[in-house]
């Protein structure tokens, strides 16, 4: 009887949060598109998103382009197929890697940082107050940062493509001995307009799931700098997992036959 | 005094968290122009009466009029309106630390009243003077201040859209009894500048003498004594007396009780 009340429990909670998450979710975009808008908050957003990401997302391309080259080399020169090094790397990065990795470190930079930022705002009345003073939480708080990583993702997932085929290249030409202008010629002559616009909307999606986890999280925290603390993991790790398993649907949705 | 209208209007409030009930019923009513201190040990329904009423919390069932218009279930633009004729000293202030001293004053007059920066920072400026903070405060941020200087702040902070009642939330919790004086004095000051109606909590019974106009007991989510501020030591109500000699035998002695346990 305790087993079916405990497994009860945990379903009737499953159900109340997803709920809750869906709400927050519909009320937070239905905020984006009406006014008043806060300009100003999404540009910080955009430069804290975008811009302050770009190292962190640069030098995981470039090395993961780099690590990609050596592994293909050493498993394509088993059948005398190294001339499609080029061709893997950049399919495997712009489809894959490049929005999926991107996506996990900045779910660990941003999202940890939104849901502490939230979080702390909650318990210590901050968000009370902005009701108070007559400004909506979820327009001028959630808003903005679902914006914002919507937006940004992409434009690192983009810079991370060209870091990351970099990378390969560098590897392919200066340590593998590949002719520059045939690995080049190779990289162009399988990609195509799908294979980086896939990434670009995965990346859009990570970016929104990212800042719905920090901020869903962040809002909802409660009791102090523990709730916080466990408000901050918990971003963490749901976007972590959103962003794999909605990799695969997107990918499912591209590239299935 | 009796002759003034209602400002504020409380029938019947009831909320609770799970099986705890917090508020039972409570009426209580704040006349335009008064100062009106709500007194209480601590876990008897204090704070959760004040977020009913400017709107953080949403009651079970009861009603809150405020300028008789009824504010429960009120929400979105409706509530905003209702919002900008309130202002709120937080417990523990609540600045917006990401925001500089001058921007946490002027927060509502740019985000809500859509005044421009320039002039959004002059009453600001104002403001912050008017609580005793020299313009070169102005800069800083909250983490970079005393909390008896944010308790200003966030003081200027609620007398800045010029609203028509002011909420104090335990304004002197966490300050030195000088700093309280201080923080009281303002309060009483803006109070009477601003010809706003207002509504505090707190315990400490100190400051509700300076601050009030009138004093109502709460115990057990109920107003159990409302009265002058001046027949408070003559109220002949058993929860009155034990709270503001601070005695621990009383009627109730079983709240102070579950309170250690805590």
């Amino acid at each position: 009887m305790r087993l079916l009340q405990a497994i009860g429990s945990v379903f009737l909670n499953f159900l109340t949060s997803t709920g809750r998450l869906a709400l927050f979710t519909g009320l937070s975009v239905s905020h984006i598109v009406r006014p008043p808008f806060y300009p100003r908050l999404l540009l910080r957003q955009i430069i804290d998103i975008g811009y302050y990401s770009l190292p962190v997302v640069g030098l995981t391309a470039v090395f993961t382009g780099m690590v990609l080259a050596l592994q293909s080399y050493s498993g394509f020169a088993r059948f005398n197929a190294e001339s499609a090094i080029a061709t893997v790397v950049v399919l495997s990065i712009t489809r894959e890697l490049a929005p999926v990795l991107a996506g996990l470190m900045v779910a660990g930079r941003i999202g940890a940082a939104m849901a502490a930022e939230i979080g702390t705002m909650r318990v210590t009345e901050q968000i009370d107050a902005l009701s108070t003073l007559s400004t909506n939480p979820y327009k001028y708080l959630v808003a903005p940062r679902l914006l914002a990583g919507f937006i940004m993702l992409p434009c690192c997932v983009l810079v991370a493509d060209i870091i990351g085929v970099f990378g390969g290249y560098l590897i392919s030409v200066h340590k593998l001995g590949f002719n520059p202008a045939v690995y080049l010629k190779n990289t162009w002559q399988f990609l195509e307009v799908i294979d980086v616009v896939s990434g670009l909307v995965k990346a859009g999606v990570f970016g929104f799931l990212i800042a719905l986890m920090g901020c869903y999280h962040g809002y909802h925290s409660r009791g102090g700098a523990q709730g916080v603390g466990s408000a901050t993991t918990n971003a963490v790790v749901s976007a972590s997992i959103l962003i794999l398993a909605s990799n695969y649907l997107i990918t499912e949705a591209f590239f299935a036959q | 005094m009796s002759a003034a209208p209602i400002k504020i209007a409380i029938r019947g409030l009831t909320k609770s968290f799970g099986e705890k009930h917090i508020l039972r019923a409570l009426d209580l009513d704040v006349r335009a122009g008064e100062s009106l201190v709500v007194i209480g040990a601590s876990g008897t329904g204090k704070s959760v009466l004040l977020k009913n009423i400017v709107g953080i919390l949403t009651p079970d069932s009861g009603s809150i009029k405020i300028d008789g218009e009824e504010v429960v279930g009120v929400t979105g633009h409706a509530r905003d309106r209702v919002n900008r004729k309130l202002g709120m000293l937080f417990q523990g202030a609540a600045l917006f630390d990401s925001l500089p001293l001058w921007e946490n004053v002027a927060f509502s007059l740019m985000s809500a009243h859509r005044i421009g920066r320039p002039e959004a920072r002059k009453v600001a400026m104002e403001c912050l003077k008017q609580v005793g903070l020299q313009k070169e405060n102005a800069e800083r941020f909250p983490a970079d201040i005393s909390v008896g200087a944010q308790k200003r702040v966030g003081l200027a902070r609620a007398i800045a859209s010029g609203p028509e009642i002011l909420f104090f939330d335990e304004p002197t919790t966490g300050i030195d009894p000088v700093m309280g004086d201080v923080i009281d004095g303002l309060i009483v000051k803006c109070v009477k500048e601003l010809g706003a109606t207002a509504l505090t909590i707190t315990h400490d019974m100190e400051s509700a003498r300076r601050i009030g106009d009138r004093v109502a007991m709460i115990y057990e989510g109920k107003i159990v004594w409302v009265g002058d501020v001046d027949r408070i030591d003559s109220s002949d109500n058993e929860y009155v007396d034990q709270f503001i000699n601070g005695s621990i035998d009383g009627p109730m002695s079983a709240l102070i009780a579950g309170n250690e346990g805590r």
